[in-house]
């Protein structure tokens, strides 16, 4: 089976010389459909670096990414949002809900950059807030939800277009450990409902929940292993 | 994504910063209803003057002094009144068949007084004919006649303005008015007449032509009006009157122009004035567009986040780049409309002082006008927004 995502020396340079970061070094990565993966290491590791190119936020300097045996890393501008929109999920640290906006109209944002008429949108969205246990907070904004809940509504928004991969940037890092603890436990479910996931995590506890434990160390990967207790 | 989408996200966004929007369209509100406002009171003036001077009907010649000349030491023009009373007798004497009717004007401003009060005001001498010509009407007292013109009787008919100045709540009517330090008896008040481009037509005293000739001690007349049986003779009166007049007169010294001519040169001029105030108030609606760019610029700068999340869901620039400009539109849109409606009923009120009147091209004008400003103030802030990088917008804190 071809990987869903491969890395070909992909590096990432900051910056004019003198004065450059290298903030990632011929780094090589295969991802296959329905892993779990922890991405780990220090802040400066370069693991939010990887994370943005992985997940077409940013374009590597040098090398190549191929996502389902498409040479990303040369698409446009354009072409890299319609990737962003249909095959890959956000979740972030500080969750990045929109303000004074209900938790429908959070969720239902990705679709509506797909084209989506709206009835289906709203269906789509309130679908999967009540899978994620808030059918009780559809009009609810995000400031009057509590910090599990606002990073399940932003969940229920990375999941909404059915992507390839979800990727989370520390999404326990504002959370409590009970919060904490249960949206990690949506990600194990969600994995096993086939989703992949990678998930960067500076936290060696949050990433044990992974299958498989990518470390980083100076923008190079030092270690690839599975995880033994999963 | 389709344009209905963007409107509606642009609408969302005015809708929840609800007091940002607001002083945001007041730049556009203010600029849209000083237009409005402002072309009100030029058009009301040219309806006013347009009324006027069809109630004198188009079988009327105006005979006024010369040509400006240039005085002596190139200082500031000034006219040579060569039009004088002996002037308009030998038109009355030489009329003919052509001519049915001949009236000099005089008009200048004095000091009229009353027990120790006193005002600046606009006498007019004429003739009885005159109030029945404009259709101007006394409310209390009653009108000069000829027989007062012919024994230049010293009698005033006072506006509404000068009346309450001088007498208060006193009923005027006869008492007695001080003109230039000559005693008048006051026989009428008229109708009020209001303002019309901040004159005040009810400060004026009118008086019989013959008493003001003796009055101003001078044989001067401001004007010669000549009226003919039809406007088929006015070719040819016109021609009979310019040469009578050309007989002691050169032709530098007079003009002869049909109530036509004369009145579409004075709309001639207000319709520059007109044009010349809306567009002072334009440059309001300059600053108001200005005031648009620099919130836009705060909001894209405030939304960063925003931004780089709906490009990391998926959003392209030209997507982001239409949502702000639209919301751009919308602020002045917005701001146009409440000006315009703004502007109606500043207008109706002011048409309690002033004459107003609200033209319809003023109103497609402000409305295209203000869109005009929301596109070009609003495309800076827009492509800003669209070019932010979406891990840079992501990081903004």
């Amino acid at each position: 089976m071809t990987p869903l995502i491969s890395l070909k020396r992909v590096s990432k340079i900051y910056g004019e010389p003198p004065s450059q970061t290298i903030a990632l070094k011929n780094v090589a990565l295969q991802i296959k459909k329905g892993e779990f993966i922890a991405i780990i290491g220090p802040s400066g590791s370069g693991k939010s670096t990887l994370m943005h190119i992985l997940g077409c936020l940013d374009k590597p300097t040098s090398g190549e990414y191929y996502l389902e045996n498409k040479l990303v890393s040369k698409f446009s501008e354009n072409d890299l949002a319609r990737i962003r929109n249909r095959k890959i999920g956000f979740v972030f640290q500080a969750f990045n809900l929109l303000p004074r906006t209900t938790s429908v109209k959070n969720v239902e944002l990705p679709l509506i950059y797909s084209g989506l008429e709206k009835a289906e949108r709203i269906k789509k969205a309130e679908d999967l807030l009540k899978k994620l246990g808030l059918e009780d907070k559809f009009q609810s904004t995000p400031a009057t939800l509590s910090g599990g809940q606002q990073q399940k509504v932003a969940i229920a928004r990375a999941l909404v277009n059915n992507p390839l991969v979800v990727m989370a940037d520390e999404p326990t890092g504002n959370l409590d450990s009970k919060s904490s603890n249960e949206i990690m436990a949506i990600f194990k479910n969600l994995n096993i409902d086939g989703h992949t996931i990678v998930l960067i995590t500076h936290e060696a506890d949050i990433a044990k929940n992974a299958k498989r434990i990518i470390t980083m160390h100076d923008g190079q990967i030092t270690s690839d292993k599975k995880n033994g207790n999963n | 994504m389709e344009i209905i989408e963007t409107l509606r996200l642009a609408l969302e966004a005015v809708r929840i910063n609800k007091l940002r929007s607001a002083l945001t369209a007041l730049g556009i509100i203010i600029g849209v209803a000083a237009i409005i406002l402002l072309i009100s009171i030029g058009s009301g003036l040219q309806k006013y003057i347009s009324s006027q001077f069809e109630k004198l009907g188009t079988n009327t010649i105006f005979i006024l002094p010369g040509k400006i000349q240039v005085g002596p030491q190139g200082g500031p023009p000034r006219t040579v009144n060569k039009l004088t009373f002996r002037l308009s007798e030998k038109l009355e004497k030489e009329k003919g068949d052509l001519i049915t009717d001949v009236s000099p004007f005089i008009e200048l401003n004095i000091t009229a007084s009353n027990r120790g009060k006193s005002k600046i005001t606009t006498m007019a001498g004429t003739r009885s004919s005159y109030f029945a010509n404009l259709d101007i009407k006394t409310e209390t007292g009653r009108i000069f006649t000829d027989n007062d013109n012919k024994a230049s009787r010293k009698v005033a008919v006072v506006g509404q303005t000068l009346a309450n100045d001088l007498y208060q709540n006193q009923n005027p009517v006869g008492k007695t008015i001080s003109l230039s330090n000559k005693t008048f008896t006051v026989i009428g008040i008229l109708e009020p007449q209001g303002n019309v481009g901040g004159i005040d037509i009810d400060n004026q005293v009118l008086i019989p032509l013959n008493s003001a000739r003796v009055l101003t001690g001078t044989d001067q007349v401001n004007s010669i009006l000549v009226k003919t049986a039809s406007q088929e003779t006015l070719p040819q009166t016109k021609e009979q009157v310019k040469k009578i007049l050309l007989r002691t007169l050169s032709e530098d010294d007079f003009s002869i122009l049909t109530q036509e001519q004369l009145l579409s040169t004075i709309l001639q001029i207000l319709g520059v004035l007109t044009f010349a105030l809306g567009g002072i108030a334009a440059i309001s609606l300059i600053v108001g567009g200005v005031g648009i760019s620099n919130i836009m610029l705060v909001s894209v700068t405030e939304r960063t986040r925003e931004i780089g999340l709906r490009k990391a869901v998926g959003a392209r620039p030209k997507d982001i780049l239409s949502q702000f400009l639209i919301e751009a539109v919308i602020l002045s849109l917005l701001g146009g409309t409440v000006g315009i409606l703004l502007g109606f009923v500043g207008s109706i009120a002011l048409s309690r002082f002033v004459q107003t009147s609200v033209p319809v091209w003023a109103v497609f004008l402000a409305f295209g006008f203000s869109s005009l400003v929301g596109i070009i103030f609003g495309v800076a802030p827009a492509i800003r927004a669209a070019r932010l990088e979406p891990i840079v917008a992501l990081r903004h804190e």
